[in-house]
């Protein structure tokens, strides 16, 4: 690593929509309490020249100090790489250096928000190794040439020392437009967007004076069409739109690109907000393969990764490709994550006795809960007993969606939670494996599968419900560490 | 893989939850307590019934004092093996954990109050995915199994 001739730089500002930057921070930070005094008096009850000169002075008061902490803080703010390590200065008041070697630094994202956009600048985040608690270094705005030129001293040590030269990452799969509005009118998020359609049109309705929302509601409703019923093909209709506009916003453009040494997984996406980031290849912990409800009939799927340690927010769990052919995956996995390459189907299933204990696991909250309905409303609250088909019918459907399979020393888990979903994770990246018995799983020789991999700063468990007792103790013995030097001694010898 | 996990927990776990089921049975025996001196009062309601509540109360109570505990002492095992560390733990549902030497990050004893007073200690040994615990040991040999971990993760990551 120190064989590179050490990179070193002057000391650099950043580019002068930081000042912008800086100050609109300030402006969100203090406005409330700038407009306080004003409101206050709003508040009071004098509705006059009084409050309106309260608010002025206070926003004017806010709009100069905020210019004027924005030059400060600007003028305070400086970056250089010097000694093997990258230092960042800022703090008007308070001074700050911090220090961070460059074996260190872990990634290099940019990132774009609205304003950084519109003036062709980019922020860049630069992310440190190890030791969850450090936070990033995040600079506000850099230009394209200066945030390229800094990316490229802060990872040269890393790329000499794997002795490559520095080659334009190799682009795996882009997002077609297609695919892009496929995505959106797949994507299950309809409930959350209803939701906040519905919320907003009751908001709407308060808001409205008088009766003006119940006489614009007659004029667009004809009497024939019962007001309900189109109100909720309303509010369906536009909160598919906005499901599809959210996944556009956040996923137009998608690009994953591997790195030119195979060791980092580069996306690209977003419209208005462009977000750059990258997953180091040996941080992933498990794949998973989700086929949404609306997804899977079409042969469609999108792509996940479980990812450890790097970043609060990013690190949890990120889409890899939100949508592609389901034949496709395979082949794609062999491209960008070679690790987790392992065939998705011809999984072995639960044993048939199993099959029973699935319907009945679901059907069973929905029987409960109406057997109480049939109680309290006797005569007519029976109906609702026949809701437990339904619940059932969903338990043979994740019965069949149920499987697991051994390739090697990775282990493939396929259960269903509405969406049916493929784990892919390798014996080296599971943190505990393990099995447990329920005294009526006991009496028909069944057991769950539990493994778990690290997540974020936590852990994510994956589970295969109801498998053969003998063959889950099978499976965690044959991914055992002592399993597998057996078989790497038996395969040397 | 053996049946079970060789080592038990220390015998006084037993006296140790007896208590801590003791203090979650105080709470749930006044409830019981103050339902059936309410229902009493009421002339229109029979004795059998006003005594309803507080049997059930102390019916609870004795299930955490007097049944869970052996039962749950019985069940906890465990094993510190070169290369994993083998849990077997639960009342009703049994687990089964099992945990590489070569995952295990740090590995800590933590005593609290009562477990001071009767000279227990946890052992816990955290993975990237979060703790496991080894509870209600005797303090020395959660200070042996502390560093038993310790070593044996250590010589893992050799390998």
């Amino acid at each position: 690593m120190n064989s590179s001739a050490a990179v070193e730089t002057a000391e650099r500002r950043l580019h002068p929509v930081g000042m912008l930057l800086a100050a609109l921070g300030t402006v969100r930070r203090w406005f409330g309490l700038a407009a306080f005094p004003g409101v206050a008096a709003l508040v009071n009850g004098e509705f006059g020249m009084r409050a309106l000169l309260l608010i002025l002075l206070g926003v004017a008061l806010v709009a100069v100090f905020s210019a004027i902490w924005g030059v400060l803080s600007w003028r305070a703010t400086t970056y250089r790489v010097s000694g093997g390590a990258f230092h960042f200065k800022q703090g008007v008041l308070q001074k700050s250096e911090r220090s961070l070697p460059l074996e260190r630094v872990q990634s290099v994202d940019a990132v774009q928000g609205v304003v950084q956009r519109v003036f062709g600048v980019v922020g860049v985040r630069v992310e440190a190794a190890g030791g969850g608690g450090e936070p990033e270094i995040s600079l506000s705005a850099l230009s394209r040439a200066a945030a390229g030129a800094l990316r490229e001293e802060l990872t040269r040590s890393a790329r000499q020392a794997s002795a490559e030269a520095p080659e334009e990452p190799v682009v795996l799969r882009k997002l077609f437009v297609r695919d892009l509005l496929l995505a959106g009118l797949t994507s299950g998020q309809i409930g959350v967007a209803a939701s906040v359609v519905f919320g907003a049109s009751r908001a709407v309705e308060d808001l409205l004076p008088g009766d003006l929302a119940g006489r614009i509601a007659e004029a667009l409703i004809t009497d024939s069409v019962s007001p309900a019923l189109l109100l909720a093909l309303a509010v369906a209709l536009l909160s598919w739109v906005l499901a599809i506009l959210g996944t556009v916003l956040a996923h137009a453009g998608f690009t994953l690109s591997r790195s030119a040494d195979g060791k980092y997984l580069h996306i690209r996406r977003g419209l208005l907000e462009r977000h750059e980031s990258t997953v180091p290849l040996a941080r992933i912990q498990a794949i998973k393969v989700v086929e949404g409800v609306l997804r899977q009939p079409f042969g469609l799927a999108a792509l996940r990764v479980e990812s450890a340690g790097f970043g609060a927010e990013e690190g949890v769990s990120t889409t890899l490709f939100p949508l592609l052919p389901r034949k496709e995956v395979e082949k794609l996995l062999r491209a960008a994550v070679p690790e987790f390459d392992a065939p998705l189907d011809h999984l072995e299933p639960p044993p048939g006795r199993a099959r029973r204990r699935y319907a009945f696991r679901s059907a069973l909250p929905v029987l409960v809960l109406a057997a109480l309905y049939a109680v309290l409303f006797f005569p007519w609250g029976t109906i609702g007993l026949l809701l437990a088909l339904p619940a059932a019918l969903y338990g043979i459907l994740r019965y069949r969606a149920a499987g697991y399979g051994l390739d090697e020393d990775r282990l493939v888990l396929r259960f269903r939670r509405l969406a049916r979903t493929t784990v892919v994770a390798p014996r080296g990246r599971l943190q505990s494996r393990g099995y447990s018995v329920s005294p009526f799983q006991r009496r028909v020789g069944l057991a769950t599968l539990k493994v778990e991999v690290a997540s974020g700063s936590g852990g994510a468990a994956f589970r295969l419900t109801d498998a053969d007792a003998e063959v889950a103790k099978g499976l965690i013995e044959a991914l055992s560490e002592r399993a597998a030097r057996t078989a790497a001694r038996e395969h040397s010898t | 893989m053996k049946s079970e996990p060789g080592q038990r927990l220390d015998p006084r776990a037993k006296l140790l939850w007896r208590v801590t089921g003791a203090l979650q049975a105080a709470p749930i025996l006044a409830g019981g307590a103050f339902g059936s001196y309410a229902l009493s009062a009421r002339a229109d309601v029979a004795f059998y019934l006003a005594v309803l509540p507080v049997l059930g109360a102390l019916a609870l109570a004795i299930l955490f004092v007097f049944v869970l505990p052996p039962l749950l002492w019985r069940r906890w095992r465990y094993e510190i093996r070169p290369l994993e560390v083998d849990l077997q733990r639960g009342l009703v549902r049994v687990t089964r954990t099992l945990v590489p030497m070569a995952r295990v990050q740090h590995v800590d004893t933590r005593r609290g109050p009562l477990q001071r007073r009767l000279g227990l200690s946890t052992v816990v040994f955290y993975t990237a995915a979060g703790p496991n615990e080894i509870p209600q040991l005797a303090q020395k040999t959660a200070a042996e199994v502390r560093d038993r971990i310790a070593e044996l993760t250590r010589t893992a990551d050799e390998l």
